[in-house]
């Protein structure tokens, strides 16, 4: 007996459901929220998992400044996505208001995540439990205009090694031609310059944010050496006018246009610059201390980690785990020009088609990232008591006075 | 009997409109008021803390420099978009062509988000790459681009001239209504008599016009209180904190040093002083109207 075309193409239907339904039926949509200026990056990993994995991932960018808002409601509503990717230097103050998970036993054991970068995995640690690791990093470094070097009879192929150096050469550049500027930084912006001036104060062997009210702030030589080097350019006119007024707006737009000759930068400077403008013939260099072989950068980028009651944190860990292995570093991060942040897959082999991503990830293994709380407060805010002592040393020129302002309005902040 | 069916009636007509000020008025103000007695954080807090943050407020010296500096910023932006708006509405307002493409013309910035509008407006006075700069250099109105936001006066003078031209059209168009809506047969009863031009703006227009000059100077002054996305992309607050008004510290306070309840006490006492400005002005409308 034979059964009717209809009935076979019913068993055979129910038959695909069967196979098919045990792995649908359990497969998840999680979502992650990332912040605006890293999501590019991690739409490369959410991709990448999404081609390989049954669990889907959904990615909803946030606007950078609204990321703290957004975490702390959701958190308070209980209605948290399933991960979160954001700004490493909140890991601090989020750790301590209890919003992310404990990950301590589960990223232990994981052999990659001695690779991430120490800077990452210090920030992510508080009372001795691990609550994040590094996702989507990025450091400082020096970007320097080749032509301008060529211009000024210096060698493009020899960035300044040292803080005295870097001034030498800045003030030759702005000797060489009446309309180029030797050194750019942006002068009303506490972010831009906690990570591109700290590292010279790093190298140079001081120690800037405290983690505590007993810790003292803007301490060792380094700090005032290098706001003397800013003041001395500031005087001479190194520096344009125009830096003193930037709260950030132009911190890329300047050196775009040729004038400059050096500035503190960070690694997406390279792919902007390649990709907006081919024309301008430009170097990567590690951020100088005092000494010859002292160097350091800001480890800036995202940290990634599970939100205090997430719906799927077995899932969510498990992004995260894989976000850490060869194949999410290489083939989401290093195949699109991004940097891993791991350190032992710094040198590549997509980045060797362009060295100076190679200089650029080095900086991560060399970097740091202060631990602090209310890092916001001390740093990133308008009137901060950082930006205040940058302003009134480079500025007015009174160095001392501007470090112990600092100190004092510091030391208070964090003993709140 | 019937009177108070009528009340009752009444009243259920007006019910939606009573939940809706309720629901969306009267109950997060006074949440706001309950905030502004406690200690909440972005990241936790919560503890009532009695009147402590007015205390403080009262002792915030950055709080009250921003007040002056917003109220100094209100009476310098004030009478410059009310005379060029009512200087433009007066030559725009007949309906032929010319005029109404040229009140399309200045009302279009008006439909730009004040953002992006505050960002046009920082490249344009950028020392090094602005075009502002380059024509008041071509034109022999400076020697040298200038730096705009290094001093205070020059960065109220370049907040002033961006806000402008972004809301300059909003005020021509009501003032565009209100001599609209002056009955023609005066104006021609004026020149009939003899009366010029001039005459006929001072004694005719500028007078029946000026309920719509009150309403648009409050409508103003209350956006100028409130002044906070052209200077935080303008001038970040600077020089040294000198341009921060106060809506733009009460951000600082809520959102940067996550102190919410400290930032909710700071939004009460500036909606008080608004209401006085404000109840001024209504006042002020009230007796020209009588």
């Amino acid at each position: 007996m034979s059964l009717p075309i209809l009935g076979r193409m019913a068993i055979a239907l129910s038959m695909s459901a069967a196979i098919v339904l045990p792995t649908a039926a359990f497969a998840e949509t999680l979502s992650i929220f990332a912040r605006a200026s890293s999501s590019n990056a991690a739409q490369h990993m959410v991709d990448l998992w999404n081609t390989s994995h049954d669990d889907k991932i959904e990615l909803t960018t946030i606007p950078d400044n609204q990321m703290v808002t957004k975490l702390a409601t959701s958190v308070q509503a209980g209605d948290v996505p399933d991960l979160i990717s954001f700004d490493l230097i909140f890991m601090p103050d989020f750790m301590r208001a209890g919003f992310l998970t404990d990950l301590t036993d589960q990223l232990s054991a994981d052999p990659n995540q001695a690779k991430v970068a120490q800077a990452f995995r210090d920030l992510a640690t508080y009372e001795g439990k691990l609550y994040g690791t590094g996702f989507t990093p990025d450091v400082s470094i020096l970007l320097y205009n080749k032509d301008l070097f060529r211009k000024a009879g210096l060698d493009p192929e020899s960035p300044p090694k040292t803080l005295a150096q870097l001034e030498e050469y800045a003030t030759k550049i702005r000797e060489s031609d009446p309309n180029a500027y030797g050194y750019y930084f942006s002068g009303s912006c506490g972010g831009c310059n906690i990570f591109t001036q700290a590292p010279m104060m790093w190298a140079s062997g001081a120690k800037l944010l405290p983690a505590s009210g007993d810790d003292t702030p803007m301490d060792g030589t380094g700090v005032r050496e290098v706001l003397q080097m800013l003041q001395n350019m500031w005087k001479n006119g190194v520096i344009p006018e125009s830096a003193e007024a930037d709260t950030g707006s132009n911190f890329q737009a300047t050196f775009e246009t040729g004038i400059i000759g050096m500035q503190g930068s960070g690694g997406f400077a390279i792919a902007s610059l390649k990709t907006n403008h081919p024309e301008i013939d430009f170097g990567i260099a590690p951020l100088p201390g005092v000494e010859q072989g002292q160097a350091s950068s800001f480890v800036g980028g995202d940290v990634i980690a599970i939100p205090t009651g997430a719906k799927h944190p077995d899932i969510a860990l498990e992004f995260i785990r894989w976000q850490l292995s060869d194949e999410a570093q290489l083939e989401a991060l290093a195949k699109n020009f991004i940097l891993p942040s791991r350190t032992d897959l710094a040198d590549n082999d997509y980045f060797k088609a362009e060295p100076r991503y190679i200089t650029t990830a080095q900086a991560v293994g060399i970097g740091q990232t202060p631990w602090a709380f209310h890092f916001n407060d001390m740093v990133n805010a308008d009137q901060s008591p950082w930006l205040t002592m940058l302003q009134t040393a480079i500025f007015d020129g009174d160095i001392d006075g501007a470090i112990e302002g600092a100190r004092e309005t510091m030391k208070a902040i964090a003993a709140q | 009997m019937g009177s108070a069916l009528s009340k009752n009636q009444g009243f259920l007509y007006i019910l939606p409109a009573l939940l809706f000020v309720a629901f969306f008025v009267f109950w997060p103000l006074g949440q706001l008021v309950y905030i502004s007695l406690t200690d909440t954080s972005l990241l936790g807090g919560g503890k009532f803390i009695g009147l402590d943050n007015y205390i403080r407020a009262f002792e915030d010296k950055t709080f009250w420099r921003a007040l002056w500096f917003t109220v100094r910023y209100t009476v310098v932006i004030t009478p410059v978009l009310m005379g060029i708006g009512f200087g433009l509405a007066l030559l725009t307002a007949p309906n032929r062509p010319l005029q109404q493409l040229t009140r399309a013309t200045v009302f279009l910035p008006v439909v730009i988000g004040l953002g992006s509008s505050s960002l046009l407006w920082v490249w344009l006075f950028d020392q090094q790459v602005g075009l502002f700069n380059k024509f008041l250099v071509d034109i022999g109105v400076l020697a040298a681009p200038a730096v705009w936001f290094t001093k205070v006066d020059m960065a109220l003078i370049a907040v002033t001239i961006a806000i402008t031209w972004k809301v300059i059209g909003f005020g021509t168009i009501l003032f565009v209504a209100g001599i609209q809506s002056i009955n023609h047969e005066i104006t021609e009863a004026a020149l009939i008599d003899g009366a010029n031009y001039w005459q006929r703006v001072w004694s005719i227009i500028l007078p029946l016009s000026l309920r719509i000059i009150l309403l648009t100077t409050l409508i103003s002054v209350i956006g100028s209180m409130l002044a906070f996305d052209q200077f935080y992309l303008m001038t970040g607050g600077g020089p040294r904190g000198q341009t921060f008004t106060s809506v733009y510290w009460i951000y600082q306070n809520s959102f940067v040093s996550f102190k919410l309840g400290y930032g909710a006490a700071l939004s009460i006492i500036l909606t008080l002083i608004i209401l006085v400005f404000a109840s001024i002005q209504v006042a002020l409308s009230n007796r020209s109207h009588a």
